[in-house]
């Protein structure tokens, strides 16, 4: 019982080691929120892909392929799925950051919109990753820690030494020290994955017997049919009110849930990363090759050999193995599972904080605030958001899974502003805040958390969580964009920000299509649609089948929907590619970014009465917003609100 | 200025990351087949302690430049350490034949390795150099 306790040790002194080298290179407090913009391309590259895909491919899909069998395929591309976002958004996102001098998501949705309502949103979705999504993840880590130490480490003390090493590093060397370390994070991550997963097929008996495991399973009459999708949608009252026949697995359920993964490159938390890089030039790399490439094949390969091992054996999962291994494999393993939760946890902390005091007290409560202040309040918010998270993972478990389920579709939700910004120009700032306030009711009605609440206030709805097997994410979006384009098409003649109409004229300028990139414009439509259609959606019916139906001969030896995942794995790298390279997506830039001028800053103070009374009217609403947010929070957590499983 | 010192810290991000996740994997590797008594495993271990090797070493070539004093030390220091660790164990008695084994294959691999590296970077002559010069110096200071 050494092993991991020094593995453990050594790691933590090097996590602050390499804090301390960030703090160094930092200088001073004015590049803690965006290391100066100079992360190199290809940390950045390795730090997305890290943060959006560790703790997924390393917790998530092996536990559902474990326990759900591939009733859920979509989840197996997640490597393409969220490249897609990737190069849609990252390149344009990229240079209005660079042209508007700006280094968050929530400072450009405030400036380009004119919004605070769009910028509070981001930072809940921010706040979400933080405290919930990712807690939940080091609670998983915790209970896996919990056993590996019989007992000896409890799981309250195991939140704790992450919440201390988190905040640590945050803290001290801001954005540049999550660079640093996510990067060496995100490796370490991988390694331990393809580890673990090599233990559990040498555990089992090698490749032959897993195969033949599943085979077992397939021909069972009993499980046979969590081999293939359930058909295509299923006209449920949703979870907690009408089971599905069969599984919850159709068709709309896994391609609502891929719309959720899409979520995730939308969010505040990853935006940041794209903004503090120091050039456009890796983005299409690191989408395609990095991203799609290698975390894709992890996801379809390693992280389902994983979960096929846990679906033939139960005690071959991630817990349960890391305890029956060697000592020091296990300590090594274990510590780079925690570095694959730990790289989105640590960023979505300093994100979360940089736009709750940036984007919420100083505009609205304390615009003198210096630089340093700034910095030191962000601080703290960093420490109280561990804090909070460590808390609601020890006291509210329930409350934390249902709020951290929030995060991807509200995150999801943001593709109608950034679409509206970077590609979708006649979407009006009126219909996109009346399609986001949409989108969020669309959320919080077909989701747990969302029914929970207003089970608490006296009105149960009579659908339950994911109504038709649809993922709250869909339900939301669908809200969300009718309504958008249904005000845009009213609300044309309204004028934009000169911040927004000198973005447009920019982007039209700077990236204007070559005459080989506009005949391809049909060619790359197709593409994708008929990639989404297959990969992701209604043509996983002929993966029930495609290579042999569960009960039958499997022709490449391994469950069809499996096999189908690796094919289509395949050509979503090529599609990211296409994307990427050949329609110059996020192909590499080389001229420089001219800046905006004037550069945009927040309104300037005014000695009027008018103003005052206004300042103190947002004041007096956002307070009350998040006074009664908290109530609703601690009811939640706390009263009896029979929340729906 | 600022540029070399972030080309810098890119090389260390790399050899960390290198080492931590491949090297303690092979370090890994080598003491299970100590625990299991299997020659062939701890010599799986060392092959890959040896890549790791391998992988600075092109770090390094990317970013033209050599070891640093640090890493150095540390790589001598820690061979040395556990050098006296191995003999200690011999003289012990503890150790199994293919726990010998195993220690004399990874000693003597990194022992060659360090050698062909050395002689690969510098030459054979400017290998031998490296530490004849240093003493001439020495010499000639005083």
């Amino acid at each position: 019982m050494v092993w991991l306790p020094l593995y453990a040790l050594v790691f933590i002194v090097l996590t602050l080691y390499w804090a301390r080298a960030a703090a160094l290179a930092n200088g001073n407090h004015e590049t803690w929120f965006s290391a100066r913009h100079s992360l190199p391309g290809w940390m950045s590259a390795i730090l997305i892909a890290g943060a959006s895909l560790g703790g997924l491919a390393v917790l998530v899909v092996p536990q559902t392929l474990a326990s759900n069998s591939f009733g859920m395929p979509a989840l197996l591309q997640a490597g393409v799925l969220l490249a897609l976002p990737g190069v849609v958004f990252f390149k344009r996102i990229w240079l209005i950051g660079q042209r508007l001098r700006l280094s968050s998501l929530s400072e450009l949705l405030r400036v380009y919109y004119r919004s605070q309502f769009l910028a509070i949103v981001s930072a809940l979705v921010a706040v979400l990753f933080a405290v919930c999504f990712a807690g939940l993840q080091i609670r998983a880590l915790g209970s896996v820690a919990a056993g590996l130490s019989d007992g000896a480490l409890p799981l309250e003390a195991v939140s704790l030494i992450f919440a201390f090493v988190l905040v640590g590093y945050v803290v001290i060397g801001g954005m540049r020290a999550i660079g640093y370390l996510g990067t060496i994070q995100s490796v370490l991550g991988i390694a331990a994955l393809m580890g673990i997963t090599v233990f559990a097929i040498l555990s089992i008996g090698g490749i032959g017997v897993l195969n033949e495991g599943l085979q077992a399973l397939g021909s069972d009459p009993a499980t046979s049919a969590l081999f293939a999708v359930s058909g295509v949608i299923q006209f449920t009252a949703g979870l907690g009110r009408e089971a599905a026949a069969g599984h919850e697995g159709t068709v709309v359920a896994n391609l609502s849930l891929a719309f959720a993964l899409l979520g995730m490159q939308a969010s505040p938390v990853i935006l940041k990363v794209v903004l503090s890089t120091s050039s456009a030039r890796a983005i299409a790399a690191g989408q395609t090759w990095v991203l799609a490439g290698a975390f894709g094949a992890l996801v379809v390969l390693f992280a389902g050999a994983l979960g096929a091992a846990g679906l033939v054996a139960p005690n071959l999962t991630v817990g349960p193995l890391l305890s029956a291994i060697s000592p020091w494999f296990s300590a090594w393993a274990f510590v780079g599972a925690s570095c694959a939760v730990m790289v989105l946890a640590g960023l979505s902390l300093f994100v979360a904080a940089e736009a709750l005091v940036r984007t919420l007290y100083k505009p609205n409560f304390h615009r003198s605030l210096s630089t340093k202040g700034t910095v030191a309040l962000a601080r703290i918010a960093v420490v109280v958001l561990a804090l909070v998270s460590v808390l609601m993972q020890a006291l509210t478990p329930v409350t934390l899974s249902a709020l951290a389920a929030l995060a991807l579709p509200l995150a999801f939700q943001l593709w109608v502003p950034l679409l509206g910004m970077t590609w979708v120009h006649w979407f009006t700032r009126s219909a996109v805040l009346a399609g986001m306030g949409f989108g969020i009711a669309g959320v919080l009605l077909t989701d747990v958390a969302g029914l929970a609440i207003l089970s608490f206030l006296g009105l149960d709805l009579p659908w339950g969580r994911w109504p038709w097997t649809v993922h709250s994410a869909a339900w939301g979006m669908l809200a969300n964009l009718s309504v958008t384009i249904l005000v845009s098409l009213f609300t044309q003649r309204r004028s934009a920000s000169p911040e927004a109409i000198d973005t447009r004229r920019f982007l039209g300028e700077f990236l204007a299509p070559s005459d080989g990139v506009q005949k391809l414009r049909s060619t790359a439509w197709s593409a994708v649609l008929a990639w989404f259609f297959l990969a992701v959606g209604p043509g996983l019916v002929f993966g029930n089948f495609a290579f042999g139906a569960a009960d039958d001969v499997w022709i490449t030896g391994i469950p069809s929907q499996w096999a189908w995942a690796m094919l289509f794995w395949i050509l979503g790298l090529g599609v990211i590619w296409f994307l990427a390279y050949r329609m110059e997506m996020a192909s590499p830039l080389a001229q420089a970014v001219p800046p905006h001028a004037p550069a945009p800053t927040l309104p300037p103070h005014e000695d009027d009465v008018r103003f005052v009374e206004r300042a103190r009217l947002r004041a007096l609403v956002l307070t009350g917003a998040i006074g009664f947010g908290l109530a609703v929070l601690i009811a939640l957590a706390f009263g009896n609100t029979g929340v729906p499983q | 200025m600022l540029e070399q010192s972030q080309t810098k810290v890119e090389r260390a991000i790399l050899i960390f990351t290198i080492w931590a996740s491949l090297g303690f994997l092979g370090l890994g590797v080598f003491l299970e087949g100590m625990a299991r008594d299997l020659w062939a495993l701890s010599a799986v271990g060392v092959s890959v302690i040896v890549a790791t090797l391998v992988a600075h070493i092109i770090v390094n070539a990317v970013f033209k430049t050599g070891m640093s004093r640090g890493e150095a030390t540390l790589g001598i220091g820690l061979y040395g350490f556990l050098g006296l660790v191995f003999i200690a164990s011999t003289i012990g008695g503890g150790m199994t034949p293919a726990d010998y084994y195993a220690g004399l294959t990874l000693f003597g691999t990194l022992a060659v390795g360090f050698l062909v590296y050395l002689v690969a970077r510098h030459g054979l002559r400017g290998a031998f150099s490296h530490f004849h010069h240093h003493r001439e110096m020495q010499s000639n200071d005083s």
